[in-house]
């Protein structure tokens, strides 16, 4: 029976189990409270923008051995055939189209080796002429729309501001070796440390990515799309020296490129991956062997996409670009070839590919249309998506900012900050063979991660509203800086 | 390094994780609830869906995904709300 003297301690009994009950559920909601903050936190980081968190090869933090082939995943389909640098560049053939428009020269009347590609291909031939009408156009927009780039421009240019000199017009026989004073090759010790040696010193260069591999023929062009020691109008003769190709890899500035087409620019990773192209080349012919920069800015004597996919550093996207594990496609290549005897990287495989078939965010994303949403066809022997290059680069004379578009890089679920939830969804499509997470993440894609309409992209005078893909950076917002 | 990536940061998630799961015990003691073995980790599995939904709604937010941060509040939501009920009648059973 319970006496007077017992009340009291059971009741303080009892306000202990409710302190504890009170203290508990505090606890749980102060925890949920507390990763929710957390989330937050890791959201808003800059540390997560992707491939800026840790340089010294700390960025390139794939687990590559566990998804390494030892087949690249594009598929040999006949014979092959080089790419012809002077006409299937657009970059290379696009001039001829304009001057072409503004002396009314049809096709026919046109110079080998435009007439040609023209006549196989006459609705570039309508598309390339009209990109100098569409920069026209652009300009026209109100001074209010016009102004409000002017820091990004002004960011663009000076990212670009910094080069190294061009590698001049000697043949690659002088060019890519060392200069006459110059000793014989080093003898290294085996082609592993080699290797790891150069991979270390790329880091150190400044790269974020980096793979080797031995050099496919096939990609190097048939016909140069710009002269660098050769004759324009001979097949080049893939030199004997150009035995492996190091392929480096920088990334864009994260926020900038969120806010494209008109805010960011490829000039950063651009100058970036240039300037570790050319320390390696410096570094590889202070050994004795050749080397040979292929930087952006159309100075390559090859196509870089498949050498990165023979590198082990990702697979090719639907959009043509390579999507990388760290970096998705946010990133500029360059590719250093060389003889110095190392050994290479292999391919990986780790869902794109299967990834790519159904989502097709970038096919409905591109202003242009220049994305497949079709299947894979066959291009020089090779099956791969087709990306239609005129339609491309007439969105870049269509809207505002620095010059390019990069829509399709920010769209790609691939191309995600590198925190906890774009990091396992990563790691569930690369190790689900069954291709159910494909699916289900690539729709959630679209329904949680939206862009804006591809015609509001354009510019107002064509039709557009200016769009980006996401808002701006604050330091790119013009009218808050300068009085417009 | 900020306060939410810091080792201390996940030493109080865990004191926090083991005062919510004392509660837990001593508050199905004096609701009569019996807590057989299996019945623990049904209730873990729904208290990490809660967290994990709760840490992407703040992530997306951070990354400025409102989209992201609204439909995941939904989903996660409904199928807390869901799993919720399954989870209670589950615990009621003797
Ligand atoms: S850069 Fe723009 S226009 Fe070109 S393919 Fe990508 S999204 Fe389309
Ligand atoms: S957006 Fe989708 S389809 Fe396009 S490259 Fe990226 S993953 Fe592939």
């Amino acid at each position: 029976m319970e006496t007077e003297e017992d009340r009291p301690r059971r009741e303080l009994r009892v306000t202990r189990r409710t302190l504890i009950k009170a203290a508990g559920a505090a606890s749980a909601v102060l925890g949920l409270s507390g990763l929710g903050l957390c989330g937050y936190q890791a959201g808003k980081d800059p540390d997560s923008y992707t491939g800026c968190e840790g340089l010294q090869g700390a960025a390139q933090s794939f687990d590559r051995k566990r998804f390494a082939v030892d087949e690249p995943h594009y598929e040999k389909v006949g014979p092959t055939r080089r790419a012809d640098g002077r006409t299937e560049v657009i970059f290379s053939r696009v001039d001829v189209a304009r001057s072409a428009a503004q002396m009314g020269k049809r096709i026919e009347d046109l110079d080998e080796p435009f007439r040609g590609y023209y006549e196989q291909h006459p609705e570039d031939f309508e598309l390339d002429k009209q990109n100098s009408e569409l920069r026209r156009k652009v300009a026209e927009d109100s001074p209010e729309n016009r102004n409000r780039y002017i820091l990004a421009e002004a960011w663009a240019d000076a990212m670009g501001a910094v080069s190294p000199r061009p590698i001049g017009n000697e043949p690659p026989e002088i060019s890519d070796f060392p200069g006459q004073m110059s000793r014989s090759p080093f003898k290294m010790k085996s082609p592993a440390a080699t290797a790891k040696l150069i991979k270390k010193v790329s880091y150190e260069f400044g790269t974020v990515l980096i793979g080797i591999t031995k050099l496919n023929h096939d990609w190097v062009y048939k016909y140069p799309s710009s002269r660098r020691g050769f004759a324009m109008n001979e097949p080049i003769k893939v030199p004997k020296h150009w035995e492996y190709a190091i392929v480096v890899g920088t990334p864009m500035s994260w926020d900038p490129m969120y806010a494209n087409p008109n805010y960011g620019t490829s000039n950063d990773a651009y100058s970036k991956s240039r300037i570790v192209a050319f320390r390696l080349v410096s570094f590889i012919k202070r050994l004795g062997y050749a080397a040979r920069p292929h930087t952006p800015g159309n100075s390559y004597d090859l196509m870089v996409p498949p050498i990165m996919v023979d590198a082990g550093l990702g697979e090719q996207g639907r959009h043509s670009i390579v999507i990388t594990p760290e970096l998705g496609c946010n990133f500029r290549p360059a590719v250093v070839t060389t003889n110095l005897p190392m050994s290479t990287d292999k391919p990986i495989a780790f869902g794109v590919q299967d990834f790519c078939k159904n989502c097709k965010i970038c096919a409905e994303q591109c202003p242009s249309g220049a994305i497949s949403k079709a299947d894979k066809e066959v291009i020089r022997g090779y099956k791969r998506y087709r990306l239609h290059s005129s339609k491309c680069f007439n969105f870049w004379n269509s809207n505002h900012g620095s010059t390019g578009c990069r829509v399709c890089i920010a769209a790609c679920p691939y191309t995600r900050k590198s925190n906890w939830v774009h990091k396992t969804a990563l790691q569930v499509t690369a190790n689900d063979p069954t291709g159910i997470s494909d699916k289900l993440l690539a729709g959630m894609q679209k329904r949680f991660y939206p862009g804006p309409k591809p015609s509001d992209f354009y510019a107002a005078t064509l039709g557009g509203k200016n769009a980006s893909y996401r808002e701006p950076p604050w330091w790119l917002k013009t009218e808050d800086f300068i009085e417009l | 390094m900020g306060f939410f990536e810091s080792s201390f940061f996940w030493f109080i998630e865990g004191l926090f994780a083991c005062l919510a799961i004392i509660a837990l015990r001593t508050w199905t003691q004096d609701k009569g609830i019996r807590m057989p073995f299996w019945k623990w980790p049904v209730v873990i599995v729904w208290v990490l869906f809660l967290a994990i939904s709760i840490a992407y709604i703040g992530t997306s937010i951070g990354e400025g995904e409102m989209d992201a941060a609204f439909f995941g509040a939904i989903f996660a939501a409904v199928i807390a709300s869901i799993s919720g009920v399954v989870v209670w009648r589950l615990l009621r059973m003797r």
